[in-house]
């Protein structure tokens, strides 16, 4: 079988799964949204994918930080098994609450391969509140992130109350040395936001998005990708298409990716080169 | 063993929590404070090691990054010190996730006596405070006495050793379960222990229930199972059944209805079934995409071939009148357990909210018991938390502010879900008990939460209404039964499937019980929270987040294995049966035992009065006004009033766009803050099919007549979904009636005739655009008695009444999303047409309430002239003619140009004189063109190389070219009648205005 194989993590209150898998469907790959307690138990076994995804929404009702009973969790049951899988050469993508639990576990920022301690957290905004708003993400080039692989300007939506990406300077300074800064909040033109509100929603230090272990293939972003998986999934997408048609282009061409599945599809190819 | 772990942030990060009390307490009481730090509390009443403890403080309770903890009080400085805690009973989500947490991560489960209780303290400076200011904010912005409790520390009182002590509100009750029984020689009798025991029991049900008991088969037939006289859990068992909640006696009433101007008499008998349930069942055999109505926890139409989709709506008043957050949540997450319990199971696909309160900024004399400003943010949060954490987007509500909602709010939640039409090669709508079939509760376990909560929303408020029926929802237990039970239906596992919610088991499986003609059911095996519920309590308690799901014996195994894999706690409590009996039993002991037919017993139905008194006949007649001068600053004003102004602080703290499926968002237009006219959401992701869904609202009108208040709400509801591009003739509805109590007494309730004409009108107009605009109505909710008694300065009290209200809420689905339409503007050159005519409709308008006046010439629908209209808009969409729509509301044309004008950040220049006015010349005036709010209208651009095509599509309908949309450096320039300039206004002013009143809100 040549199929890439994503397992996408579901139950005990998470959510995003079915678009997170349906949007890795779009990119090519043969998506299973699987239980935790599936692969604690072992009636699904994580070597048998390439891709693992730590989706957004809430787990264990994030009463006690956002992704924190989640990560203890797998790292108390299947933590060892992760790290085998890291060092397979698989991706591991944690997506909002996905981002907060890999924080928590330790695999992000995996300086120099520890994938245990906790270096960065995902706070509380700034703003005080849950915040649902489209944002511009700048794409650090010299990153080895391979979601974010040849892209330069995102729009995803965040949806979070606990995204503001927080460390102690030394840190950060390692994380931006490292190069291991993948997206940035950004203003509409892709210029930083500099922790200007709305465009940094949440008050992230150095107007930090997401970030990537040193290897580049264990990422985490507050942004949803997943949710834009369709042209219309967009904020603006009826004045864009309006434009299109008075050009008489064809307004419903679907030929082209969304900027969400193209990440995805980074992902996809990623492991499809690398042989599966 | 009880240890306490104190948690908070470390000080270089700013305390968003914090802040928000300091920000509140300088907005809503004028309190200056320096900062206020939050420490989170977990106290563990559990025999734990010590190196348990520090386990468990290092990997679940601090962040290393961000948090500091210790066992011991925490010294963080403070002037006040607040402690804020749940109350005994009281749902502690975080206190039980941190239960499963610890067990996970112990290996080691929590005996019955263990538990873990989360609380807060508020470490708070400010030179200027007082311990009355402590009071002030504990228990007017953190603490509602009724689930929490506080304590104030000065910082002379704070013993840094001691600090809050320790507070575990654990639930004992010194009680053994009893059932009693209650003699029933008399009605006297029998009424007298209905007001006691709080069971709503109504008069003339009386005899008919003693009737039943006193019969001499019934009393054998008794006899032999052990009882006599009717048992609590009998009584209550009726008293829930019968109760207006969830019986519709109202609708179902006799009402004899009086127009005084004629004196015409009418007998309405059952406003349901004529009004209601004829012309939906009529319409379900015209629509072939009807799928289910009338009979199930919600109505189902057709989405595609492969799929259905669910509807249903709700209000969760009385409760958030107590207990605005606990209220709220309860309710959306209540309201998503319908579409769950809908057929054999739907999966959420979105929510809805809708919000009538008083003044923001009331600062009368009547003391409702939660400030409007305070239970606005309670119910706001509480819908928050209940969807966000469901998983499921809220893309569309409103809030409406009125002062007649000081006695009573109301909060709307409304639910779709979307289910495959057949499961394992069955149509999914289709569902049944049979005997045999074992009886399954599913999700949370029963406690005294919620008794008599039925009952109560069956009452007016007031201060004796009893708090027991406050609970807070758990999204989160509701999130992991709702993805068990989609994977159950799919392997086949379900029969039968519906909700606990008002009345609980007592309701679900009494109503399930009818199809099989019986049941047994077994409350020793309902598990509970803790022990010494009473039977009728276990029987009829409220306890959220439970469904009772119906399985044959063969496939219990399987269910209840999925049941562990989900980590949902389900139990298997009885069976159904066939014998026509309702039998309970505890512990073997036979505690109820009637007749399944005991409902249709032949309980007489309501009266009312209603007599109809016209507006004339009540003295309302037209203000005698001038035209205004300066109609830049009466649009601002119009602009920023609290009913017409920008709520993007509430959309936003929604998520509405997760599970990938937004098409339309509530918020539109270039810079993405326009209030869009409805939702589409893409509930199968891989079609490119989608679903529009809207919601109107628009009591005022019920001031001068309730029938053109209903008819408006149901057109502007249409319109909202027809601006979007829905398929007109796919349209469903949801009535949701809130009302006024309406049964007439002389000194109580007065003008409880007039309030049941109104119901009555309303029903007609109901029934009147149902059929014309050809929407059945999928699901409808009554909730009657919107009234409180308010105290006032006096110490006297005083009835408040709300207007009467009906929330409509529209759905249809929408053939191509990619031809769906947004109201901003688009682009420079387009021409505006307005569709529809004009006519002196200011009665009850936001011009009128501006001003002060009510008048008299109250909106008209004409749906006739409508229908035709929305279908040639829809065909003109389809085509892709239309660059932006955008229906006329509230406020009238000019607020709604400006709406255009500001979304699309483009000026536009508009000419009155082009209006098309329906009436006397001699009332064409320019304030009444531009505030006039006659429904039927619709503005459109359009590019002007479609201008002839567009314009045949409307041959013979009112359409006219009003004028031109201009660049982002022109104002919006509206021409009056004389020729003269009217409005000159830059779209960002006009903004700005619409945005300032709730700009700073978060």
């Amino acid at each position: 079988m040549n199929d890439v194989k994503v397992l996408v993590l579901t139950g005990y209150g998470l959510n995003c799964d079915h678009e997170t898998a349906y949007a890795f469907e779009l990119a090519g790959a043969v998506a299973t949204r699987v239980h935790i307690n599936s692969l604690i138990d072992g009636s699904q076994t994580l070597s048998d994918y390439h891709i693992l995804v730590f989706g957004g929404g809430f787990s264990w009702g994030d009463d006690h930080g956002a992704g924190v009973v989640q990560a203890v969790r797998l790292k108390t049951h299947i933590g060892s098994t992760l790290k085998d899988f890291i060092n397979k050469g698989n991706l591991i993508l944690g997506i909002c609450n996905g981002f907060q639990t890999l924080v928590n576990m330790g695999l992000l920022p995996g300086f120099d391969g520890d994938y245990q301690t906790r270096r960065v957290a995902l706070t509380y905004n700034d703003c005080g509140n849950f915040r649902d708003d489209w944002v511009t993400l700048k794409v650090n080039s010299k990153c080895p992130c391979v979601f974010t692989k040849g892209m330069d300007i995102l729009e995803y939506p965040i949806r979070h109350g606990e995204g503001k990406f927080y460390a102690e300077p030394k840190e950060i300074e390692t994380l931006v040395s490292n190069n291991q800064v993948a997206i940035r909040y950004a203003m509409a033109d892709g210029t930083r936001a500099m922790g200007k509100f709305p465009e940094n929603p949440n008050g992230s230090v150095d107007d930090i998005a997401g970030i990537c272990d040193s290897t580049g293939r264990v990422f985490g972003l507050m942004p949803h990708p997943e949710a834009f998986n369709h042209p219309t999934n967009h904020p603006t997408w009826t004045r864009t298409c309006d434009q299109a048609r008075r050009m008489g282009e064809d307004a419903t061409t679907r030929a082209q990716d969304t900027l969400g599945i193209r990440l995805f599809r980074n992902g996809v190819d990623y492991i499809r080169n690398r042989g599966l | 063993m009880l240890k306490r772990l104190e948690i908070r942030l470390k000080p270089q990060l700013n305390d968003a929590e914090g802040e928000g009390l300091r920000k509140k307490a300088k907005a809503y009481f004028g309190m200056v404070i320096d900062e206020v730090r939050t420490i989170h509390i977990v106290t563990l009443d559990a025999d734990l090691s010590d190196e348990q403890l520090m386990t468990i403080q290092r990997e679940l309770f601090t962040n290393p990054v961000t948090q500091e903890s210790s066992f011991e009080p925490l010294d963080t400085d403070f002037d006040w010190c607040l402690w804020v805690g749940f109350r005994p009973g009281v749902r502690d989500n975080p206190g039980s996730t941190a239960v499963e947490a610890i067990e996970d991560i112990l290996g080691q489960k929590f005996k019955s006596h263990e538990a873990v209780y989360t609380s807060k303290r508020y470490c708070i400076t400010g030179k200027n405070l007082t311990e009355k200011d402590a009071h002030t904010l504990a228990g007017e912005l953190l603490a509602n006495d009724i689930i929490q409790q506080w304590k104030v520390f000065s910082r002379e009182s704070w013993d840094p050793l001691t600090g809050v002590g320790f507070n575990v509100s654990k639930v004992l009750l010194d009680h053994s379960p009893t059932v009693s029984t209650i003699p029933v020689e008399s009605d006297e009798g029998l009424r007298k222990i209905s007001f006691e025991r709080s069971l709503a029991l109504n008069a003339k049900d009386i005899p008919v229930i003693r009737g039943y008991f006193c019969r001499d088969e019934v009393l054998s037939e008794r006899a032999r199972v052990g009882l006599t006289d009717p048992t609590d859990v009998e009584l209550e068992y009726i008293s829930q059944s019968r109760s207006d909640h969830c019986n519709h006696n109202t609708f179902q009433g006799i009402f004899r209805y009086t127009d005084i101007e004629t004196g015409q008499v009418v007998i309405e008998d059952n406003l349901f079934k004529t009004y209601i349930k004829e012309p939906t069942l009529l319409l379900k055999d015209r629509k072939d995409w009807v799928v289910s109505v009338l009979w199930d926890n919600a109505g189902i139409g057709r989405f595609d071939d492969e799929n259905n989709y669910v509807i249903t709506g709700e209000t969760h008043n009385s409760p958030s009148n107590m207990e605005a957050y606990g209220g709220a949540i309860t309710g959306i997450v209540g309201v998503y357990r319908d579409p769950l319990g809908t057929g054999l199971g739907s999966r959420l696909v979105m929510g809805s909210y809708g919000f009538c309160v008083a003044d923001r900024d009331y600062d009368g004399e009547l003391k409702p018991r939660l400030h409007p400003r305070r239970l606005l943010d309670g119910v706001i949060e509480g819908v928050k938390d209940g969807g966000n954490k469901s998983g499921i987007p809220t893309p569309f509500g409103q809030i409406y502010f009125d002062k007649g909602y000081l006695g009573k709010s109301l909060v709307f939640v409304t639910a779709l879900g979307i289910m495959p039409a057949k499961v394992k090669g069955k149509p999914s709508h289709e569902k049944k008990t049979s005997p045999g079939d074992l009886i399954i509760m599913c999700g949370g376990r029963v406690g005294k939460d919620g008794i008599h909560g039925v009952t109560a929303s069956s009452e007016v408020f007031s201060e004796h209404t009893p708090a027991g029926h406050v609970q807070i929802g758990d999204p989160y237990t509701q999130k992991k039964m709702h993805d068990f039970i989609l994977e159950a239906r799919d392997e086949g596992l379900i029969e039968f499937i519906t909700d606990n919610g008002g009345g609980g088991l007592s309701s679900s499986i009494g109503e399930s019980a009818e199809i099989s003609n019986g049941c047994h059911v077994q409350l020793d095996k309902v598990p509970l929270k803790y022990d010494g519920l009473d039977q009728w309590e276990i029987w009829i308690s409220e306890s959220q987040e439970r469904m009772t799901v119906v399985v044959r014996p063969c496939h219990l195994d399987r269910f209840m294995a999925l049941s562990g894999k989900h980590a949902v706690e389900s139990s298997v409590i009885g069976e159904y049966t066939d014998s026509g009996k309702l039998h309970i039993s505890y512990h073997g002991k036979t505690c109820a035992y009637v007749n399944m037919d005991l409902l249709s017993e032949g309980f007489p139905q309501w009266e009312f009065e209603a007599r109809w008194q016209t507006p004339e006949m009540r003295g309302l007649v037209e203000p005698v006004l001038g035209e205004p001068e300066n109609y830049n600053d009466l649009l601002l004003d119009l602009m920023d009033r609290p009913n017409m102004c920008s709520k993007e602080w509430v959309i936003r703290q929604y998520d509405h766009e997760v599970q990938g499926s937004s098409v339309i968002k509530p918020l539109v237009g270039k810079e993405r803050d326009v209030t869009s006219d409805a939702s589409v959401i893409k509930p199968v992701l891989g079609s490119e099919k989608g679903l529009a869904f809207s919601q109107a609202l628009l009591p005022s009108y019920s001031a001068i007549d309730a029938y053109h208040m209903t008819a408006c709400t149901i057109d502007e509801a249409v319109r909202r979904l027809i601006s979007v591009g829905a398929d007109p003739e796919q349209i469903g509805g949801v009535d949701n009636f809130c009302w006024p109590d309406i049964q007439y007494h002389p000194v109580n309730n007065p003008d409880g005739m007039f309030k049941a004409a109104q119901l009555v009108r309303s029903c007609r107009a109901l029934k009147d655009m149902c059929m014309a605009y050809e929407i059945p109505l999928l699901s409808g909710k009554d909730s009657m008695y919107v009234d409180g008694h308010l105290k006032g300065r006096y110490g006297q009290t005083q009835k408040v009444s709300a207007r009467e209200t009906m929330q409509f809420s529209a759905s249809a689905v929408v053939k191509d999303i990619n031809a769906c339409v947004t109201m901003d503007a688009k682009m420079e050159g387009d021409l505006i047409y307005l569709i529809g005519e004009t006519s002196d409709h200011l009665g009850a308008s936001e011009y009128y309430e501006h001003l002060g006046c009510t008048g008299a010439n109250v909106p008209c629908v004409k749906a006739s002239h409508y229908m035709p209209r929305y279908r040639a808009l829809a065909r003109a969409m389809e085509k892709g003619l239309v660059a932006s729509a955008h229906g006329v509301y509230r406020g009238g044309l000019a607020v709604h140009l400006a709406l255009v004008s500001m979304a699309g950040c483009l000026g536009m220049t508009v000419d009155l004189s082009q209006v098309i006015w329906e009436g006397h010349e001699d009332k064409l005036r320019n304030d009444r063109i531009l505030f006039s709010e006659t429904p039927g209208r619709l503005i459109v651009t359009v590019p002007p190389e479609h201008k002839s095509v567009f314009e045949k599509l409307f041959s013979g309908m009112a359409l006219k070219m009003i004028g031109q949309v201009r660049s982002s450096l022109d104002p919006l320039l509206i021409t009056g009648m004389n020729g003269k300039q009217c409005v000159l206004l830059l779209p960002g002013d006009l903004k700005k205005s619409w945005k300032k009143r709730f700009g700073d809100v978060i």
